[in-house]
């Protein structure tokens, strides 16, 4: 209810809708679960049926990748209306409990994965890291994602980041312990309250701090913060925007090589939400030895890891074959070593994909951060 | 006259560990008060029970009557009112289970008298009764002295100290019943038994029991694959159970079920002592927790710090390695 | 019907270091992060779900500081009406039946049908205050409680036992029910429904508010003193399986196999 008097229809712009199917053609979800956006589209016309389209399972479907967004002719985000139907989910207070931790959690600790706030910046122990205060002018100031910050497998993004800042004598400072989640996962599960509350919040805190820009180790707070942050004084960028700079300016030096297969994976928050596609495939290929393979659903067609929309704490009801899984099959079948990607919430799903399928000794799924931790001297 | 009353716990028939505990508790308490142990029963049909508990060399005091077939809290506290005003024990005893918490607060209340629950010590030293708690998560006790009072009231821990033999024989004397009516506000109804599953824990060789740390249910596959490994059944703490991860059934701690198995993995327990008084028997624990001062550690035989949810794939690997 | 709901604001230690101040009777809280105590969670959403059933008012009543009011309108987001915290500082907190006297001296004067209140806190866990609190409000009780049905002037409650037992009752209203953690699957409380409930009624009130005569309520009335806390000696004859995680499932799968214990 952000302006009382909207309706479902006006809010979502149903009528500008022209059925042509070209979302649900591009959905990556449709193979594995009966979700068809554009027909939810259709019918959530009808004011009456909204709260019958409200609780239907597919709704938690959507991975909020925007392929439907980004096909639609008419510039819609057919996506959105099924997070409004999630929001009349939320707003009876019926969510699935899993969903419903996650996001007492941000408000109280500030992160999805109920750990406490004073565990935060648990990662940075044995690390020499520079802290940003209110005011004080640095260039680059890090948002690291609260996945990155709480998650044991990923937190080495962080720690190899602070590596090789340091040795590449970057102007860098991260958040202090106040970094709260961006949001990302609050808005595509419809908390819409909270969401505005995170804005607000993490406006005022950010633009405390006088930096040239926001660096971010994760395409969702990436994505989040340009799209949904109007009133943020900085300009954002991701991680790799600023390692592939460093390798420009030839301020990164090799320290040995790494003779193999990678293929990356564009994740869809920095790919085909951001528009960046090329750094990442830059710093890979500037690795001594690399091979860089491609999948055919490259760029803006990327399959869906499945990881985002609220997906990490929603289980589908289908138990057709995860995308992420098919992600990994067509990596075998290209005979990659490595697959690679930019994004904690891709690494954990991918990863996981890979175990369940049993091909930890013939591959590995890694976070460009992690090999550029094993090849950069630092 | 310091003697210590102890009022034991039965149900259905049989006596439960928790009267058999407090016998390791109330004779130190009543030699330092200079009095004896006397132990109460309330129920109907308590001879073999009474005589069980005169085992222990003490004095049973039985209240024989068809008003206490079932355990009723209104009850159970008019007649202990009675009790204690004709009795005048120094202390007054009874578990802090179900039963116990159901009536205790309410009769301390009542005879304004200075009550502390879930002790897992007492000490009667220089004049001062003193009860030891265990608070917060387990990770920190707490002394609490009991100000000066005819009579103290306390409830013990289930499982915080060991039961010791019965030794002597001791006597029973029967009183007639302090209940002279029914109680008005108060009617029990009805049992209903737990849902038998079609596994029954207690009785199982080995078991691989998951906690909070599983997160969701989603993450029950490579634990299952690991039960299966090694013909494991699987159990729960109650977290597990609550959040419907697994059956009630499946429950161990004191609102579930007390286990023996000759194995005991506890992935992602803390073992908290609701848990612990429930699986302290196995005879080999194994416990697997990120958090290296997890109270579980304490009952574990072996121990590893880790993430359960690396260990488990990997232990499974290599039992199956190893078993061929 | 009228419910009352007693919530505690409560730390969550499972996964925190705890360590004892230097005065001894008091533990550093200043890193946890406090929430409402859990089975009071539970009793929340069951008063709710009976005034969704049965109509009538929830009231909820805290003894807490003024950060636990964000607790409080959580529990009026879901569905409760109106709310009063106690603050104080001369109530003698350690005390469960000093607590349960102060719970009473605010609810004495109203009619009422029900109260619920968590069967015990994860803090300090004694399960005594909801129990204390029916006798000092002279009405019957009930705790454990993991099943109600509220029928003509009473209860039928289902108490949780030892073993998964469960003893079936009935009881005559009014009455204090404590419930046990499992009884329902508390909802969630939206942003929006908070910002609501900001509009409902939150009295803030001390002992002088509530006519309590504080010497009731003191150190000095309660029967008990808490003489210190420490962390106990973790006695762990534990062998701890050392190295990198693979070695370590080695290890292990060698002890279990070997010692014919798989």
């Amino acid at each position: 209810m952000t302006t009382e008097s909207q309706t479902f229809t006006e809010k979502y712009d149903l009528l500008g809708c022209i059925q042509c199917g070209r979302c649900t053609g591009g959905c990556p979800v449709t193979v594995r679960a009966d979700l068809n956006v554009r027909q939810f589209v259709n019918d959530a016309y009808d004011e009456e049926k909204l709260d019958e389209l409200a609780r239907l399972a597919e709704i938690w479907d959507c991975t909020a990748c925007h392929t439907c967004a980004v096909r639609c002719p008419k510039g819609l985000k057919p996506l959105e209306v099924l997070i409004g139907l999630r929001s009349m989910i939320v707003e009876s207070g019926k969510v699935e409990p899993t969903v419903r931790d996650a996001l007492q959690s941000v408000l109280l600790e500030g992160n999805p994965w109920e750990k406490p706030r004073a565990a935060r910046q648990d990662w940075m122990e044995g690390l020499d890291v520079r802290i940003a205060e209110p005011g004080e002018h640095v260039e680059n100031l890090f948002f690291v994602c609260c996945t990155n910050c709480y998650d044991p497998r990923v937190q080495v993004t962080a720690k190899n980041m602070v590596k090789i800042l340091n040795k590449a004598g970057v102007d860098y400072a991260f958040l202090p312990e106040d970094e709260s989640c961006c949001g990302s996962e609050v808005f595509t599960i419809g908390e819409e309250g909270l969401f505005e509350m995170t804005v607000e919040d993490n406006t005022e805190f950010l633009n405390e701090f006088n930096a040239d820009r926001i660096v971010t180790l994760s395409p969702h707070c990436f994505t989040t913060y340009r799209t949904h942050f109007p009133d943020l004084k900085h300009p954002v960028i991701h991680y790799t925007q600023l390692v592939d700079e460093l390798i420009q300016e030839g301020k990164l030096a090799w320290k040995g090589e790494l003779p193999k297969k990678i293929v990356y994976h564009d994740p869809c928050y920095l790919g085909k939400q951001g528009g960046i596609f090329d750094e990442p495939r830059r710093i890979l290929k500037s690795i001594p030895g690399v091979e860089l393979l491609e999948f055919d659903r490259k760029r803006e067609r990327s399959l869906c890891c499945e990881g985002g929309g609220g997906k990490m704490w929603v289980e589908s009801e289908s138990r057709q074959e995860r995308l992420a899984e098919t992600r990994i099959k067509n990596a075998k079948e290209l005979e990659a070593d490595i697959v690679a990607a930019a994004c904690p919430f891709c690494i954990l799903t991918l990863e996981d994909a890979m175990k369940g399928l049993g091909y930890e000794e013939e591959m590995r799924v890694a976070e460009i951060m992690e090999l550029l931790g094993e090849f950069v001297e630092a | 006259m310091g003697d210590v009353l102890v009022l034991a716990e039965h149900r259905q028939g049989a006596l439960r560990d928790i009267s058999f505990e407090m016998m390791a508790i109330a004779p130190k308490v009543a030699e330092a008060m200079g009095g004896e142990v006397k132990v109460l029963l309330l129920g109907s049909g308590m001879e073999e029970m009474a005589k069980k508990m005169s085992g222990y060399g003490v004095k049973v005091i039985v209240a024989d009557d068809p008003l206490f077939e079932n355990f009723n809290a209104e009850k159970y506290q008019k007649a202990l009112s009675a009790l204690l005003d004709d009795m005048k024990p120094a202390v007054f005893m009874t578990g802090q289970t179900a039963q116990g918490v159901d009536f205790m607060p309410a009769l301390a209340v009542e005879k304004k008298l200075p009550y502390v629950a879930e002790a897992i010590d007492l000490n009667y030293e220089d004049g001062t009764l003193k009860a030891i708690r265990n608070m917060y998560s387990g990770k920190v006790n707490a002394t609490v002295a009991f100000k000066q009072a005819d009579t103290y009231l306390v409830t013990i821990r289930e499982g915080a100290v060991e039961a010791p033999e019965p030794a002597a024989a001791g006597d029973v004397e029967k009183i007639d019943s302090p209940l002279k009516e029914d109680v008005p506000y108060r009617k029990f109804v009805e049992y209903i038994e737990a849902e038998v599953g079609d596994v029954d824990i207690t009785q199982s060789e080995i078991l691989v029991a998951v906690g909070r740390g599983l997160k969701e249910d989603k993450n029950l596959p490579p634990i299952e694959e690991l039960a299966q490994s090694i013909k494991a059944d699987i159990a729960g703490s109650r977290a597990a159970t609550d959040a419907g991860w697994l059956p009630h059934d499946r429950q161990v701690g004191t609102s579930g079920k007390t286990v023996k198995p000759k194995l005991y993995l506890a992935l992602g327990i803390s073992g908290a002592f609701q848990h612990l008084a429930g699986m302290k028997g196995a005879k080999t624990i194994v416990a697997v927790n990120k958090d290296p001062e997890a109270p579980i550690f304490t009952v574990a035989d072996y121990a590893i710090v880790d993430d359960m949810f690396k260990v488990v794939p990997a232990l499974t690997e290599k039992l199956k390695e190893l078993k061929g | 019907m009228k419910t009352f709901v007693c919530i505690k604001y409560v730390p969550d230690t499972s996964e925190a270091e705890v360590k004892v101040n230097p005065d001894g009777k008091t533990v550093d809280d200043s890193r946890f992060s406090f929430d409402i105590n859990d089975a009071d969670n539970y009793a929340v959403e069951e008063s709710v779900l009976i005034k969704e059933d049965k109509g009538g008012e929830v009231d909820v009543l805290s003894i807490g500081p003024k950060q636990s009011e964000v607790m409080i309108r959580m529990a009026m987001a879901k569905g409760c009406d109106k709310a009063t915290r106690v603050e104080d500082d001369r109530i003698a907190d350690h005390d469960p039946l000093i607590v349960a006297k102060v719970l009473a001296g605010a609810i004495k004067d109203q009619e009422f049908d029900l109260v619920l209140t968590g069967c015990w806190a994860d803090d300090d866990g004694h399960m005594a205050t909801g129990v204390a609190l029916a006798e000092y409000l002279g009405v019957n009780h009930a705790s454990m409680v993991k099943k109600v049905e509220v029928l003509d002037g009473k209860v039928r409650a289902h108490r949780e036992l030892e073993g998964g037992l469960m003893e079936v009752l009935e009881l005559e209203l009014p009455a204090v029910l404590t419930i046990q953690t499992g009884i329902n699957e508390p909802r969630y409380a939206p942003i929006k429904g908070i910002r609501q409930a900001q509009k409902k009624e939150l009295n803030v009130v001390n002992l002088d508010d509530l006519s309590i005569d504080p010497a009731e309520v003191s150190a000095d009335a309660s029967q008990v003193v808490l003489e210190n806390l420490y962390i106990p000696e973790v006695e762990s004859a534990a062998e701890f399986i050392e190295g990198e995680t693979d070695e370590k499932a080695e290890k292990l799968a060698s002890i279990l196999v070997k010692g014919g214990l798989v």
